[in-house]
């Protein structure tokens, strides 16, 4: 049986019917990574050992009875900022890490642990998860990543093996990281679904920081539906990362018909690449069936300069003494090695008053959103930037990222799923982008979107055998 | 480039120059350029008197 392009639902089904040994299931996920993964740049370390020991714990216990839920023997891989222990490196994507290693594992992989699932592989990802001003995709020591939808083109970043893998066919979960487009790029470009959490809603506690108050942690998945099934075994209050939220959450993936009600922010499609605007525009006229979609207006704002100075200011800080101590020589982007003294040029009041602004912000656009169910556009302005050259990229002001930049500073969840192609044969991405801890209402509109079109069940044209 | 970028530039390169040859000088220099307009369409922005950073701080206490 194969099992590449499986969501976690259909796999959980099958290995309770005992159709399929969660043993077998991590096998050809392993032997996937360490071919297909490798050719696409997508992994950083395959963890066999461990994999195959909690595959075969999740085995016996589910015929014990033991059932932890839905993920329980289910492989995933993770972007290799998440510490991990047991001597497993995590190398931050950047060279001058590469041997290193942490004592304990993030929160989050203890928590995918406690619910049964199989950590597989830590997967590749831009060098320091971009925020060093990268410019072109060979910016990770394991090489640049590439796209399950075209060997010419990029998988994103800076999750990019979370995406490729997942798009790939490789893995039917992973966790990425978000600091402003780091999960919705990847699950852009390699056609698949993911889902930016709410600030807060997920611990970041093990994870290299880039900017403290805009880092989030979430599911890359085949589906909104399964992103879902994910979350809820990841969020939750954690003592060891304060910002995180006593908030429960409950994945409701039950809920009935209903009708929506979308808005899109005027300036937002157009702003996009005419490829991406095309499939977006007919992207919403099929929306139409799901609800109601109304034009509507944001306060003029420096958006996208507010959202850079936070995390270039942050990003400077966390880095300080690598930046300072000239170890960034070491990274592999040429721009990396050199953007970063730049941020000195920043002034504390300037910072200060891009916080401020932010709290301004979060209120007007939570005024907008309390009218809506999520406001709709494109996950990505661009779609698959070439492997060999250079992008444009809001986060170096070159395009513009409105939602990206409001989204990301205001620390609102988003979910990102297929809705076209272009005439090269790349996805384009349609973003739910909703109300704090509304991970819910996003991802049921993105579910009935998915009931609705066949655009996430779209494979890549060399399809892996696992 | 403005007064402000120039000076800024200037802070850096005092810095970090002996690191950097003149093609990646010239990168910083206009990467500055970018942040001081950026930096000024933030400072052009209305904000309210009362407008606190969005920043959670929350004083310690270990049996809290």
């Amino acid at each position: 049986m194969s099992v590449a392009f499986r969501t976690i639902r259909e796999l959980a089904a099958d290995i309770r019917a005992g159709r399929l040994s969660p043993v077998a299931l991590a096998e050809a996920c392993l032997r996937g990574l360490e071919t297909a993964g490798r050719r696409l740049n997508a992994v950083v370390t395959t963890t066999r050992g461990r994999a195959l020991e909690q595959a075969a714990r999740a085995e016996r216990e589910l015929a014990a009875g033991h059932d932890r839920g839905p993920l329980h023997g289910i492989p995933y891989g993770v972007k290799d900022l998440l510490a991990t222990g047991g001597g497993i490196p995590t190398t931050w994507g950047a060279a001058p890490f590469r041997e290193r290693c942490f004592d304990e594992d993030a929160t989050v992989i203890r928590r995918l642990d406690e619910a049964g699932a199989v950590l597989v592989g830590k997967l590749a990802m831009v060098e320091l998860a971009g925020g060093m001003g990268y410019r072109q995709p060979n910016a990770s020591f394991t090489g640049p990543g590439v796209s399950p939808w075209s060997a010419a083109a990029w998988s994103g970043g800076s999750s990019s093996g979370s995406g490729s893998a997942v798009g790939a066919g490789l893995l039917p979960f992973a966790i990425g990281s978000e600091t402003w487009g780091s999960i919705l790029g990847p699950a852009t470009y390699c056609g698949v679904s993911g889902l930016r959490p709410t600030y807060g809603r997920v611990s970041r506690h093990g994870a290299m920081p880039l900017a403290w108050t805009l880092d989030k942690l979430g599911p890359l998945a085949l589906t909104a539906d399964d992103c879902g099934l994910v979350l809820e075994a990841i969020a939750g209050r954690d003592p060891r990362d304060p910002t995180t939220s006593d908030r429960p959450y409950r994945y409701d993936g039950t809920a009935g018909e209903r009708r929506f009600r979308f808005a899109v922010v005027r300036g937002t499609v157009e702003a996009a690449e005419p490829a991406v605007r095309a499939s977006v525009t007919r992207a919403l006229d099929t929306l139409h069936a799901l609800g109601s979609v109304e034009d509507t207006t944001l306060p003029d704002r420096p958006y996208e300069p507010m959202a850079r100075v936070i995390l270039w200011v942050e990003g400077a800080a966390a880095f300080q003494d690598l930046v300072e101590g000239g170890g960034i020589a070491g990274l592999t982007a040429p721009e990396d090695r050199i953007t970063p003294y730049a941020r000195d040029a920043i002034l504390a009041k300037d910072y200060v008053r891009a916080l401020r602004l932010r709290g301004v912000v979060a209120r007007e656009i939570d005024a907008v959103l309390g009218r809506f169910d999520a406001i709709v556009g494109p996950s990505r302005g661009v779609a698959g930037p070439r492997l060999d050259a250079e992008f444009r990229s809001a986060i170096r002001g070159g395009v513009p990222d409105v939602l990206g930049a409001i989204g990301n500073a205001a620390g609102l969840p988003a979910v990102g799923v297929p809705c076209g192609f272009t005439d090269e044969g790349l996805p384009v991405g349609l973003q739910f982008l909703g109300r704090a801890w509304e991970e819910n209402t996003i991802l049921a509109a993105a579910r009935a979107w998915q009931a609705h079109t066949d655009w996430h069940r779209r494979r890549p044209p060399r399809e892996p055998t696992l | 480039m403005t007064d402000e970028a120039e000076i800024l530039f200037a802070l850096i390169r005092a810095r970090y120059g002996a690191r950097l040859d003149p093609a990646q000088l010239a990168d910083v220099r206009a990467t500055v350029a970018g942040i001081v307009r950026d930096v000024a369409a933030l400072r052009a922005a209305a904000i309210p008197d009362g407008a606190e950073p969005a920043q959670p701080f929350i004083p310690y206490r270990s049996d809290a």
